[in-house]
């Protein structure tokens, strides 16, 4: 048996499938919890059932592009170990990255799976595990202290704010503008400069994709608004990159 | 007690144990995320090189610290507490959590710090990374099948963009309620990516610099509109 045989191996599903089974049950206790407080305090449940079901269409086609990363990964890492990373902790961008780059430490020439020793694999994964586990563990030990300064006062009384967000609202918006602002300015400076500065020989393809993604939301929006066809408020951010990304099939062809 | 503080009580209850909780399976994740390797290492006979291990985490893992710092300081007050552990036990923030989060907090109106956005956030993270642990786990079930599918030629430029997809609609949502507070941000990050394009592959720090300008942009406005008296 190869390597890489032993690396898809039901030993292996099996330790990473645990691991999966245990984030799962988590995700789903937390679900619950929200659920039954949300009830409990009065919250409308059309409005809690709205959320999820937006953010369950919202999150399919990210997920499918996830899987592509899955995919890429296996062949030097086998399946289990990959399905594992993007389940759990990872992130699409981190983990090819910080994969070749511990197989670079480890010795070989590239991540190939035709180069993998079950040593070489072990050091991978652990390295994989320890670079991105900061964010957890400063959630282990300072998410309440954080949230308890940001409030200014106890973060387990945030009821006493319950229904003006202040200031602070607006600054979650204008940071989500920013993040969004730094995407759209890169994909611009991408094309402007990407192959040299104000050469016009970059990639348009991810611009072109953003501005149809922009036009069918908006015109989701407008339905949703002007023809009262609220019902598509749940799905409009799914369609919306769905017809963006098949924008990006026809430029590519 | 009036039900307005038993409601009140039952939320601090509630905050109480889900920083418990929180932490708990959080501390849990890490062992068995830390301990996996050493248990294939096992299986496979070789443990990892743990020489090795220490000098990639210099080259690469120091990067990633400090990306997980901003991150954490950033994404715990969007995602309020029961949100915020859960998103890094599940990971894919900027690509999925946020966003989504963010949309359903705009979809039934809950205001950021609010008991509802509380509620709100962990619903929508849990059922993201619900939904990305199930069309993982069947796409890994069906790999042979849908590998020819998914990696085939035509469709690859479709999931190259699902982020640009992404931020292009979420983009527009949020532009389209304050045009002035987006246009300044996306014009100052359009330059300097133009005249510095290097910094392309550090798109996920530039929202440091590119966020706190809108949040100041928005404090001024915010302040002019308070001496107003609209807010």
């Amino acid at each position: 048996m190869s390597v890489l045989e032993r690396l898809s191996s039901g030993t292996m599903y099996l330790i990473c499938g645990a691991i999966i089974a245990f984030v799962a049950a988590v995700c789903v206790v937390f679900l619950i919890r929200a659920w039954r407080m949300g009830k409990a305090i009065g919250m409308d449940t059309k409005k809690m059932k709205q959320a999820v079901t937006a953010s369950a269409t919202f999150s399919v086609l990210p997920s499918i592009g996830i899987l592509l990363g899955v995919i890429a990964l296996s062949g030097s890492l086998g399946v289990p170990w990959p399905w594992l990373r993007l389940s759990v902790i990872g992130a699409l961008h981190y983990e090819t990255q910080v994969a070749a780059a511990a197989a670079e430490q480890v010795g070989l020439s590239e991540l190939s799976g035709s180069l993998m020793t079950p040593k070489a694999f072990t050091t991978i994964a652990l390295l994989m595990s320890l670079c991105i586990m900061w964010g957890m563990i400063l959630s282990t030990l300072f998410n309440s202290k954080y949230l308890n300064r940001l409030r200014g006062k106890s973060a387990n009384t945030p009821a006493e704010n319950r229904k003006k967000g202040g200031f602070g609202d607006v600054a979650m918006s204008a940071m989500f503008v920013g993040m969004v602002s730094a995407y759209i300015g890169s994909y611009i400076g991408d094309f402007v400069s990407g192959h040299g500065r104000f050469t016009f020989a970059g990639s348009w393809t991810p611009l072109a994709v953003a501005a149809v993604s922009a036009a069918a939301m908006g015109l989701f929006t407008w339905l949703a608004e002007k023809k009262n066809m609220r019902w598509l408020d749940s799905f409009s951010i799914a369609g919306s990159m769905l017809i963006g990304m098949l924008a990006a099939v026809l430029i590519g062809k | 007690m009036t039900q307005n503080q038993s409601r009140e009580e039952q939320m601090r209850q509630y905050m109480r144990s889900t920083h418990r909780l929180g932490r708990l399976v959080s501390m849990v994740t890490l062992v068995m995320l830390l301990g996996a390797p050493f248990l294939i290492g096992a299986y496979l006979g070789a443990m990892p090189d743990l020489g090795a291990v220490a000098r990639g985490f210099v080259s690469v893992g120091l990067v990633w610290t400090v990306s997980s710092v901003v991150e954490f300081l950033v994404y715990t007050p969007m995602l309020g507490a029961g949100g915020s552990y859960l998103a890094f036990i599940t990971g894919n923030l900027i690509n999925m959590k946020i966003p989504c989060a963010i949309n359903a907090k705009d979809m039934v109106g809950a205001k950021s710090g609010t008991t509802e956005n509380e509620i709100i956030s962990t619903l929508s993270i849990a059922t993201s990374s619900l939904v990305t642990i199930a069309v993982l786990a069947l796409g890994v079930a069906l790999l042979t099948p849908l590998r020819p599918v998914l990696q085939s030629e035509t469709l690859a430029p479709a999931f190259a963009n699902v982020v640009p997809a992404l931020f292009g609609a979420m983009g527009y949502k949020y532009y389209r309620q304050n045009l002035r507070l987006a246009a300044v941000p996306l014009i100052t990050m359009a330059i300097l990516f133009i005249f510095a394009p290097g910094l392309t592959g550090s798109t996920s720090m530039m929202i440091i610099p590119s966020g706190a300008l809108a949040i100041s942009l928005a404090w001024m406005e915010y302040r002019r509109h308070a001496k107003e008296g609209r807010v």
